[in-house]
């Protein structure tokens, strides 16, 4: 008998008892919701240690990028047809150009769509739409442009937004990589982006 | 004295570590309080959790092969490991097969219960954990003592010292921020020269076949982002059925853990990278002769938060070493019984019975109910403390007999007279940090 | 109603001021009340040590001694919630009935809060105390808010102290972190039991307060003793006898 024989067997054997599938929809009705979407998805960002730049009328996208970037060298993008992308300060390449994910390496700036942003804990859904998911973690400083009717209330909004909905990879990132590992003292910067901002569109 | 209250002496006997084990962690603890306050349906939260858990527990077979569909759909190539041995040998043949040498792995606390490591090491596979407090403890040579917080014992002294070798930083600068840019610097060059990358998986959604990695310091999403080759692995118990069940779960995890409203990286890993290989190893270990076990299944619902530690006042006392198995705390506690009882007993005294554990647990596992479970039987395994038999012997033939017990209780004042030497003494453990109470005349209703 | 007191047996060894105390306010109430003489032990000491079945035979004596009454009242939180908890089936499967003790025992502060429901009690108490919250007392009997859960504060400790004049009332920092006592855990573990006991105490001591007062004395006895060999400046008190009045005049840590 192979081991996933076995594995199956020895589970059909020992389940003696079967509970039932909870409804979750009670629980999902009654979860937070918040009045002002947009405060309070930048306090969550704030207190993850992120920030929330909103979009000025008249402004591109690239604009606003390079107002809160005036210093970024090497910028990576991983949305095509960026609005004001030659406003983006240095070297600007589109991700898909870069040929091994390792160049991506000593960017200072990555930009990519989040797809939804949650506003009880800053995080933002992205999917990957390059080839390399590098993109999302190599950079010193990553963009995530969310649309403000993009913002949901909670976690439970969030995945049954997403349903099944299948990319190769999708994460929720929630500000900076940091970490307490020596002492408990927090630090930006562990191993993904030292600095997350997103710009509310 | 149990092995546990030895070590715990010990760990007692450098008095400023010990409080500031005892307050960094209970400071955690508050953390988690002011999250979970900031949710009003939080007990509601915990009330799903467990139904879930219960229902994935015990629809196991059908969940399994639900997900194994999907992940092969996806691309992924799954395995099945029945135990320890095979989970290793599989993850062997995969690197050996791709000649890797350069292995990078997060945190994965199925690693350490299948000692992964060691084995790797011993066939030429250069394994660089990536987590900072994992990594730290590889390069020391020392195991974990929290699950979380693997590294809360050692302090930035220490490390400043070892990364002055490992790392080339300067002599005395121990500030934790330089600390941890330089284990990024060279961390990441052990991310870009990977040959393989490996995590384990917080959750595993049948419906879609994804497995869910949930880090703050995004070692396991860097780590996976390039190599060609991929491996998750995961216990059958991490088993969810869908993407709703989620919602539940990364709404208590991270506020649980760590007091944060979210892991900073919640990530779904689902495909290949193009022209690779995406292996998935579902490992079952013991964990499906647990299913029949009615008093202690419930253990299969914990998410391997680590709340129960930061709140049980024994183990902020005693630190995750006076713990013999792996996983220390009120859950460590349980699951070294589980795993071999003959081997991990003497854990079982460190437990005050206050039930904070089982308050704190996001899946409601009820610790202590089942630490006391395991108390009445010790005896059977022929391990119970001596002592506290003898002792609980002599009450029950003095409490059996109402007579007797009034009459002891006539005589007790006498003790109160007795010299000082015969009542302090090393036969009295009491005596050692307290005065002993006064017997006085009984009440006379 | 009948009541019948139940005297745990370390309280009849240790503190029987405390036992004096709980008829004589129980009686102030207006309750009639009983205490069998034959009474000896619940059985959690053996229990919670791992030989729950050195208790089954107690649990028997105590189910038949305490038949007939509407209510058993105890002075200790703990042994209260271990008839509740594991009576029933120390007495083993096979009998046609469910344990009887197991719904009508109750914690005496319970009893007085939840049954009596006095509106006053004309006793006063000038002195400032600190409310221990015993594990058992707030995680099993519900006698409070347990500070893990995310439900309305609560606290019957508290509610009963209000109808006793000129006293102020206080929690420590950490309100219902466990002293350490644990029955047989403090003999076995005693560098870990000694050091959260003395923890508490420090805690207790830094709300200014002159008493620790709760409602289970095993508790009380594990911290009074660690507050006579360290000779710190609090006393300890077991909540009735400050609702019965005429506490206060006792010396030294342990009640």
């Amino acid at each position: 008998m192979d081991s996933r024989e076995y594995i199956l067997n020895s589970i059909r054997r020992h389940t003696t008892e079967r509970y039932d599938k909870p409804d979750l929809s009670p629980l999902e009705a009654e979860a937070i919701t918040y009045d002002d979407p947009v405060a309070q998805f930048t306090a969550a960002m704030k207190q993850q240690g992120g920030r929330v730049v909103l979009l000025q009328p008249g402004q591109t996208v690239g604009a606003a990028i390079a107002a809160a970037f005036p210093d970024a060298r090497r910028t990576v993008l991983a949305v095509r047809d960026l609005p004001g992308a030659d406003e983006l300060p240095g070297e600007v390449t589109f991700a898909d150009d870069i040929p091994e994910a390792r160049d991506i390496n000593g960017a200072d700036l990555g930009v990519a769509e989040g797809l939804m942003g949650v506003c009880e804990n800053g995080a933002v859904w992205i999917e990957q739409s390059v080839k390399h998911r590098a993109v999302y973690l190599l950079p010193e400083a990553l963009v995530f442009i969310v649309r403000r009717d993009a913002l949901v209330n909670n976690m439970h909004e969030a995945y049954n937004r997403l349903g099944d909905r299948a990319p190769h990879f999708g994460a929720f990132i929630s500000g900076p990589s940091k970490t307490a590992d020596i002492e408990q003292a927090l630090v930006f910067g562990a191993h993904g982006a030292r600095d997350v901002t997103v710009l509310l569109v | 004295m149990s092995r546990h209250a030895q070590l715990a002496a010990k760990f007692q006997s450098n008095k400023a570590q010990a409080a500031w084990h005892d307050e960094t962690l209970w400071m955690v603890r508050e953390k988690r309080d002011r999250m979970s306050e900031a949710v009003p349906e939080w007990e509601h939260l915990r009330d799903a959790a467990s139904a879930l858990k219960l229902y994935s527990n015990s629809h196991l077979e059908e969940l399994l092969l639900q997900f194994e569909e999907n992940a092969k759909k996806n691309g992924a190539i799954v395995h099945w490991a029945k135990d320890d041995k095979e989970y290793r040998q599989i993850i062997l043949d995969i690197l050996q097969r791709h000649g890797v040498h350069h292995f990078i792995k997060s945190k994965s606390m199925l690693s350490e219960e299948c000692e992964l490591d060691p084995f790797l090491l011993k066939h030429d596979i250069d394994v660089v954990e990536s987590d900072l407090g994992e990594r730290i403890l590889q390069l020391m040579g020392k195991r974990p003592s929290h699950i979380v917080m693997p590294a809360i014992h050692i302090k930035k002294e220490e490390i400043g010292e070892l990364f002055v070798h490992e790392m080339g930083t300067e002599p005395g600068n121990n500030d934790q921020t330089y600390l941890t840019h330089a284990a990024r610097r060279n961390l990441r060059q052990k991310f870009l020269n990977a040959e393989a990358a490996m995590t384990g998986a917080n959750f595993a959604v049948a419906s879609t076949g994804e497995c869910v990695v949930c880090t703050n310091e995004g070692n396991a999403d860097l780590g996976m982002a390039m190599p060609k080759v991929q491996i998750t692995a995961f216990g059958i118990d991490k088993i969810v059925p869908d993407r709703r069940a989620l919602g539940v779960f990364t709404r208590l995890l991270a506020r649980s853990a760590t007091g944060q409203p979210s892991t900073t990286y919640t990530s779904h890993n689902r495909c290949p990278h193009p022209g690779g290989e995406y292996h998935i190893i579902i490992v079952d270990n013991g964990r499906s002769r647990l299913l029949a076990d009615p008093v202690h299944r419930r253990v299969l619902n914990c998410l391997r938060c680590g709340a129960c530690m930061n709140t049980c006042p024994v183990y902020r006392r005693s630190g995750g070493y006076s713990y013999s198995y792996f996983i220390p705390g009120p859950i460590g506690i349980n699951l070294g019984m589980l795993a071999d009882a003959h081997r991990y007993y003497d854990n079982v005294s460190a437990c005050s019975l206050c039930h904070s554990c089982q308050n704190v647990c996001p899946a409601k596992v009820d610790l202590a109910d089942q630490i006391y479970a395991w108390r009445q039987k010790l005896q059977r395994y022929g391990v119970a403390d001596s002592t506290k038999h003898a002792m609980s012997v002599g009450m029950q033939v003095l409490m059996e007999h109402p007579s007797w017990f009034n009459a002891a209780l006539r005589f007790a004042p006498l003790v109160n007279k007795m010299p000082r030497f015969l009542l302090y003494n090393k036969l009295n453990g009491w005596g050692k940090h307290h005065e002993m109470p006064k017997f006085k005349k009984p009440y006379k209703f | 109603m009948k009541v019948a007191l139940f005297i745990p047996c370390y309280v009849q060894a240790l503190y029987p001021e405390v036992a004096e105390a709980s008829q004589r306010l129980l009686e102030q109430l207006g309750v009639e009340v009983d205490v069998p003489r034959r009474q000896t032990c619940c059985g959690q000491p053996m229990a919670n040590a791992g030989f729950e079945e050195k208790a089954a035979g107690l649990a028997t004596h105590f189910e038949t001694i305490f038949s007939g009454y509407d209510y058993v009242v105890g002075p200790s939180a703990s042994c209260v919630a271990f008839v509740r908890g594991h009576y029933d089936r120390l007495l083993g499967a096979d009998r046609p009935q469910r344990c009887e003790s197991e719904g009508r025992v109750y914690e005496i502060c319970e009893f007085v809060h939840d049954v009596l429901k006095p509106q006053k009690l004309n006793v006063s108490f000038p002195h400032k105390v600190s409310l221990q919250n015993s594990c058992h007392g707030v995680r099993l009997m519900h006698l409070s808010a347990a500070s893990e859960l995310r439900v309305p504060y609560y606290n019957k400790l508290r509610d009963l102290l209000s109808l006793v004049d000129d006293i102020e009332v206080v929690e420590p920092e950490r309100r219902d972190e466990c002293c350490g006592f644990g029955g047989m855990f403090a003999i076995e573990e005693t560098e870990v039991s000694a050091c959260m006991g003395l923890d508490k105490v420090k805690r207790h001591i830094a709300t200014g307060a002159e008493y620790i007062v709760g409602a289970d004395c095993s508790c009380l006895m594990h911290q009074g003793g660690i507050i006579d060999r360290e000779k710190l400046p609090i006393k300890t008190l077991h909540l009735v006898q400050i609702l019965a009045g005429g506490a206060g005049q006792q010396k030294g840590g342990a009640l």
